[in-house]
């Protein structure tokens, strides 16, 4: 059963304070959060979030098509390397 | 010699009539037969594959004279090699990860950072996982163009300009 629409998204109270005070400072920083179950709001775009996989926080740059997922999902907790053959990196 | 690049394995044979399991490591799996012919991981055979059939994990293929079950049996564990000239060329800040693993990578002032070791995407950005000398952990570094202004592949360096905290 999916989440009732009049209780919101969820997100930890940390984590919004932390993202709105990155957001004042204008720096470039890594805000490193341990909440993978935290929604990804609108106006966490543009910031760079470390999402702790258990081991250690994975860089994720947020963007609008990420909003109303979860951090955790962009941080996976198992390794998998595979091989690079004709695989393709883009630098947005 | 140009770099030889694995683009798949033979897992197998399949069938009775010489055809082989096939299991591609490329972007888009079909496009292994676009490399044809492929070459062992010395150089020293060559291999023309056409694919036949998709099946699950891979697909079935033809290889360039091999016409029985036994012959399809000893190339169990074959993996296939193309040489880098022959992937197409790409726009503008588009890299193959092969093209940006084992770069330096420096930071704006010249420092040197560490050694791409491997490229991952988890969803959000690609992320450059960078090996730090005198670390045995590494580093990921998001590859966008405010993190990494510069990929210079002729010279085997990319300039970062890493968020704060990161390294």
């Amino acid at each position: 059963m999916s989440r009732s629409v009049w209780k919101g998204p969820f997100v930890d109270a940390y984590v919004l304070k932390k993202a709105e005070a990155a957001r004042e400072s204008g720096r470039n920083e890594v805000i490193k959060i341990w909440s993978r179950r935290s929604t990804i709001l609108p106006q966490f775009v543009g910031l760079t979030f470390g999402v702790y996989n258990g081991q250690k926080h994975i860089p994720v740059n947020v963007s609008e098509d990420m909003i109303g997922q979860k951090f955790g999902e962009y941080s996976p907790t198992r390794t998998y390397y595979g091989h690079a053959a004709d695989k393709k990196a883009k630098r947005k | 010699m140009t770099e030889q690049i694995c683009v798949g394995a033979i897992a197998g044979s399949y069938g009775v009539r010489g055809e082989v399991r096939l299991k591609s490591f490329c972007a888009i799996p079909e496009d292994i037969e676009a490399y044809s012919p492929l070459s062992n991981e010395d150089g020293t055979q060559s291999y023309t594959l056409v694919l036949v059939r998709a099946i699950k994990n891979g697909f079935t293929a033809r290889v360039g004279g091999v016409e029985t079950k036994e012959q399809a049996d000893a190339l169990k564990g074959l993996r296939l090699f193309a040489p880098r000239d022959r992937l197409p060329s790409l726009p503008d800040d588009e890299y193959y990860h092969t093209d940006l693993m084992g770069l330096e990578v420096y930071d704006t002032g010249g420092t040197l950072l560490g050694t791409v070791k491997t490229v991952q995407n988890h969803g959000a950005s690609d992320l450059l996982e960078i090996t730090v000398p005198g670390h045995s952990s590494t580093i990921l570094l998001p590859f966008t163009l405010a993190a990494v202004p510069t990929v210079d592949l002729a010279s085997g360096r990319i300039i970062a300009d890493p968020p704060e905290g990161l390294f």
